[in-house]
């Protein structure tokens, strides 16, 4: 770790004009679980960092709304996930969180910084001693023809083939969430799934903000799906552990039992959260049965690309898919 | 006296009264952190050190040591005292990544980190072998490597004959992984000069081996180091000798005339400290058609360092299993591009016994057999490769009471046979294990009040197996005084050598040196053997305050001059063969995997394990032992591998978030049970070893179970989900 300079702007103008008038590469600090961490290795080095963790201005959340639930960037990833209300109307987010990391970094984490995390490649963490283009444009993929058992089988290219790691943002993104976005130059609101972006030839853009642009709220449209929703994560243990495979999936069913609406995103196995609109078309307007749950599974991972380690996680997550969409219908009372 | 239903220092531990090596702290204290190689192998042609020694705070940057002044430590199984030989910084030489290449010491352990960070390194990289396949890696025999009579190859009858001739046979090959102890007490602790005595508070299962070794590598008197480790927090192996930052820091603590604090990241913990090699294990089983074993085969090839042969002795238990005639062993070592690998929980015996019990099952089902009724027709009274009696056997006990409490007899032999209610397939598998009841020198020392209190310092280390413990007790039922009015010290080379903690033997050894000091109070004060004691009044009537004696024990058959040895740090435990008789623990383990219908995720909801350990020292830890061993288990055979990078060497799983030991959520019920018969062939307190023979066999009672639930024979651990998909 290297010395930085520390603000905590007492309001969320304060942050914001801090940000305006902070050197480059200055960070924003929420729970500092993803941040504090990357800059112990050297990883990430600001200057300066802006503390926001304790801005009560991003603490709110609010599932009063019929139409859409709002979560503060600053909420707490525990606070989300045992709210009730949350639990109830809209399961597949409370669980995306509840599954993720450990109770102790749920305590500290935000929703906000949740999105951000960055990938947990080992030759990214790992340091110099490893090429990255992550880390090093121009030093190579270690990944590629390495340990790739946890690394991505769509949206990967020949510079990065590392996962987006997160959950929740799986979750917000099957489901149409939205993001406001405060900075210099104003207010803006950006979709979830305009936010990730795949590597390309330039792995180390993550996502579409601006460094002095700050998450302020996260919102999610209420819809009949969302109770039929469910978040299943498979994983090496049963709890502290990325995804091997996770599917965020919500159902609605119509008066007849058909499927009017559907969801599928997936995480563990791309490089950005991995919505996949081909695998719902399966099964709206059809009857969800085992058969269509695992057609739907199927075409959720056409087109998988998967390296030397990761093959399996194709049969895995079609599985996983299809568990996933019972456990939704299931909710849903089909 | 009652028995305690909680350890005798779980307060401290809960309140954090607990005091390990680093919670040692001082006014001038000094931090260290050391930059390590980047490379798998190779030489370090210059390390650039400006950046590191320009941060504000930094004392000093050391990166290179004058072998005159800091000598190998020796490795431990070569006479030595280090988990390996090579002292790094002494040369130029890179032999594994994470090798350490400078030393920083810091005012704050924030300035160290930063300048370690910053240290630059020029390299000659060579290639790498990390695997037992690899081209460079260089395969040797054991016995021809290492001549000594204790390694050499097993070999009872004409095994190759005998096999062949055999109507049923099984063959089969099983690849283990390397492997991490991970124990939550990082490596360090704290290192002091007092005028010219060095000390060190480090947790440590070792304390004698960090006198020894220091006083080698830094040409000092024995008496001129004292170290203390009242505590250690968990050692598993990973602590059984002088680690190489020792010498160092002891350096540097002098010169800079500060005490030095160093707690080894986690990450470095993978590197720069021992672990579970690699093993492969070729097993061949020849039986009649009543599965009546007749012959076996076991071929081991373990992973090793270049510059060390860390000796397997997989064959010392396989051969004792079962009463099988003609019996084979044949054990090599692989040199590879790694940090020497060590003992890491039952460092042989798990791997073996996942092996050889994996092709027993085979085996029984070869032959259409209950496993557990296969294993109880193989038993023997008589050791079949010395033809000595045990001391003690209670396997088959082991067995039948562990078939009972699992409730064995409502198993369906067939596999895919068995079905839960949401679908899951059940599998039940059983295996036994076996563990060498080894004992060492001892010296203990105990005091006794006209208060009726007892102080006892004796060789011992509590690494949180509950040694404290067990000594409390047998003293507070010898003397009838209360647990209270005990104090233990051990870990501590000022009361005693300080001989090393492992292998089981920690528990008999120390009782039966302590149990030898309490005969010679009681001759102090008059009070025949069995007698019951007044205590206060006994040692007021000596017309003291108090009295002390002293014992010191050996193992059967070792010569008196043993103690000197253990004096110096050496290892110099004997067993399991002794005059007239060998001693082993045993234990058997009934597990349940439950298998998911679709993604196939392997549940371990129920483990019933029983054991033969002797008599049950200490009723509370033995059974959190157990329990501990299981969980282990689980870990080791579906969770844990310490993955390799073949182009860069090193480990690439190297925290805790990424190398998956298993977690709360990951175990289910575990039911222990004890044999609970005292060996008094072995000791006069009847005690075996318990805490390896605990997890021997709990790999293979999974595989079988996954066998049993899956039909598909596991022969690689850990077994993933991708295994059975
Ligand atoms: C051991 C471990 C295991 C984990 N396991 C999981 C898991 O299984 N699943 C999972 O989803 N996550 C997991 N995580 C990741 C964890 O959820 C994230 O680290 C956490 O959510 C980040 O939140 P934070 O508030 O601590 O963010 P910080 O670390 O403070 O910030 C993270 C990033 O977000 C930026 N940021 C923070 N707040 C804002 C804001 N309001 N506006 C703009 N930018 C902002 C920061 O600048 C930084 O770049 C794990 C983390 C650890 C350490
Ligand atoms: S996958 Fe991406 S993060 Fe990982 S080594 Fe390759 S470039 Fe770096």
């Amino acid at each position: 770790m290297r010395p930085f300079s520390y603000a905590v702007p007492a309001t969320l103008a304060e942050a914001v004009s801090a940000l305006a008038a902070s050197e480059p590469g200055t960070k924003i600090l929420a729970g500092g679980t993803t941040l504090y961490d990357l800059m112990k290795l050297d990883i990430e080095a600001p200057p300066a960092v802006v503390d926001v963790h304790r801005l009560a201005e991003l603490a709110a959340i609010d599932t009063t709304r019929p139409d859409e639930f709002s979560f503060g960037a600053g909420a707490r990833m525990a606070d989300v996930a045992d709210d009730p209300v949350v639990r109830r109307d809209f399961p597949v987010l409370a669980e995306s969180l509840a599954k993720a990391a450990s109770q102790q970094l749920r305590n500290m984490a935000t929703v906000g910084g949740n999105l951000l995390q960055r990938t947990r490649c080992g030759y990214f963490r790992g340091g110099p001693a490893f090429p990255c283009n992550k880390r090093e444009p121009g030093s190579g993929c270690s990944a590629i023809g390495g340990l790739d058992r946890g690394h991505a089988l769509f949206g990967a290219g020949d510079a990065c083939v590392a996962t987006y790691p997160g959950d929740w943002a799986v979750a917000l993104l099957a489901f149409d969430a939205e993001i406001d976005v405060i900075g210099p130059r104003g207010v803006r609101t950006v979709a979830v799934g305009d936010l990730h972006v795949e590597p390309g030839d330039d792995p180390q853009r993550e996502h579409t903000l601006a460094g002095d642009e700050l998450i302020v709220r996260i919102r999610v449209p209420v819809t009949p799906s969302g109770r039929g929703s469910t978040y299943h994560k498979i994983r090496d243990r049963e709890s502290y552990a990325f995804a091997l495979v996770s599917v965020a999936a919500g159902v609605a069913f119509d008066d007849r039992g058909v499927v009017e609406d559907c969801r599928i995103a997936l995480g563990g196995v791309a490089t950005r959260p991995w919505r996949s609109p081909a695998a719902e078309a399966v099964l709206i307007g059809e009857r969800l049965t085992e058969a269509t749950a695992r057609r739907a599974g199927e075409q959720a991972f056409a087109g998988a690309r998967p390296g030397t380690g990761n093959a399996f996680k194709i049969e895995l997550g079609i599985r996983a898919v299809g568990d996933a969409l019972r456990i939704a219908g299931e909710r849903a009372g089909r | 006296m009652s028995t305690p239903t909680r350890r005798v220092d779980a307060r401290e531990k809960v309140t954090g009264a607990a005091r390990y090596g680093a919670d040692r702290t001082s006014p001038d204290l000094a931090h260290a952190v050391f930059a390590v190689s980047t490379i798998g192998k190779g030489r370090v042609v210059n390390v650039d050190t400006a950046a590191a020694e320009a941060v504000p705070g930094v004392l000093t940057v050391v990166t290179r040591i004058d072998p005159a002044e800091l000598g190998s430590p020796g490795f431990l199984m070569g006479g030595g005292y280090g988990f390996q030989s090579l002292q790094p910084l002494t040369d130029d030489r890179i032999a594994y990544r994470g090798q350490p290449i400078a030393l920083v010491v810091a005012d704050t352990l924030v300035a160290a980190t930063e300048a370690a960070n910053l240290v630059r390194a020029d390299y000659e990289p060579e290639p790498i072998a990390t695997d037992l396949d690899d081209e460079g890696a260089e395969t040797l025999v054991q016995e021809e490597a290492i001549p000594l009579p204790f390694l050499a190859d097993i070999v009872v009858g004409d095994a190759d004959a005998a096999f062949v001739k055999s109507p049923v046979r099984i063959e089969a090959s099983f690849d283990l992984p390397r492997q991490h102890q991970v124990p939550m007490e990082l490596i360090g602790g704290v290192v002091e000069w007092r005028g010219d005595t060095l000390v060190v508070h480090e947790g440590t299962q070792n304390a004698g081996a960090l006198r020894g070794g220091l006083a080698r590598q830094l040409g000092m008197d024995l008496a001129k180091i004292e170290v203390i480790a009242p505590y250690t927090g968990g050692g598993f192996g990973q602590k059984n000798s002088l680690q190489p930052h020792v010498g160092p820091l002891a350096l540097a603590a002098r010169r800079l005339g500060r005490p030095i604090k160093f707690v080894m990241p986690r990450t470095q913990t993978f590197h720069q400290a021992s672990f579970r090699p690699a093993s492969r294990h070729r097993v061949r089983l020849g039986a009649d058609e009543t599965g009546r074993m007749l012959a076996a085969v076991h071929e081991v090839d373990q992973q090793t360092s270049r510059h060390d042969l860390f000796p397997s002795m997989s064959t010392e238990i396989t051969s004792r299993l079962y009463g099988i005639g003609d019996f084979r062993g044949r054990q090599r070592l692989v040199r590879t591009d790694v940090q020497t690998p060590g003992f890491m929980r039952a460092p042989f015996e798990h791997p073996a016994a996942f092996a050889f019990e994996s092709a027993v099952d085979e085996l029984a089902y070869a032959v259409g057999q209950d496993p557990v009724s296969l294993r109880l027709a193989n038993d023997t009274d008589v050791d079949p490769v010395t033809g000595q009696p045990f001391s003690s056997r209670h396997l088959a006990e082991c067995l039948r009471r562990g078939a009972d409490m699992f409730g064995w007899a409502g198993r369906t032999h067939e596999p895919r046979s068995m079905r839960a209610a949401d679908g899951s397939r059940i599998g039940w598998g059983v295996a036994a294990g076996v563990y060498p009841a080894s004992l060492a020198p001892a010296v203990a020392r105990v005091t006794a009040t006209s208060e009726g209190k007892v102080t006892v310092g004796v060789d011992g280390h509590e690494m949180g197996q509950g040694i404290r413990t067990a000594i409390t007790l047998l003293i507070s039922e010898d003397l009838s005084i209360e647990v209270g009015d005990v104090t233990v010290y051990v870990g501590d080379t000022r009361v005693a050598p300080q001989h090393l903690t492992a292998g089981s033997w920690g528990t008999a050894t120390a009782l039966q040196a302590v149990h030898a000091a309490l005969r010679e109070l009681r001759k102090h004060l008059n009070v025949a053997d069995s007698d019951p004691v007044d205590l206060g009044a006994a040692v007021a009537a000596t017309g003291q305050t108090s009295v002390e004696v002293e014992a010191t024990t050996i193992a059967p058959g070792q010569p008196p001059e043993i103690i000197e040895h253990s004096r110096a740090g050496l290892v110099s435990f004997a067993g399991p063969v002794y005059p007239g008789f060998v001693a082993f623990s045993f234990i058997a383990h009934f597990v349940e995997v439950r298998i998911e219908p679709t993604t196939r995720r392997i549940r371990v909801p129920r483990v019933v394990s029983v054991a033969d350990c002797g008599r049950v020292a200490s009723p509370v830890t033995a059974a959190s032992q157990l329990r501990g061993a299981v969980v282990w288990g689980i870990g080791a055979s579906l969770r844990e591998e310490s993955e390799v990078d073949p182009r860069f060497g090193g480990f690439a799983n190297a925290t805790l978030e990424e190398y998956p030991i298993p977690v709360n959520a990951d175990i289910g019920e575990i039911e222990v049970g004890f044999v609970d018969e005292p060996d008094p062939m072995l000791n006069p307190v009847g005690v075996k070893g318990l805490g390896e023979v605990a997890m021997v066999g709990v790999a293979a009672a999974i595989a079988n179970a996954v066998f049993h639930a899956t039909g598909r024979r596991q022969r690689r651990l850990p077994i993933r989900i991708e295994d059975v998909l």
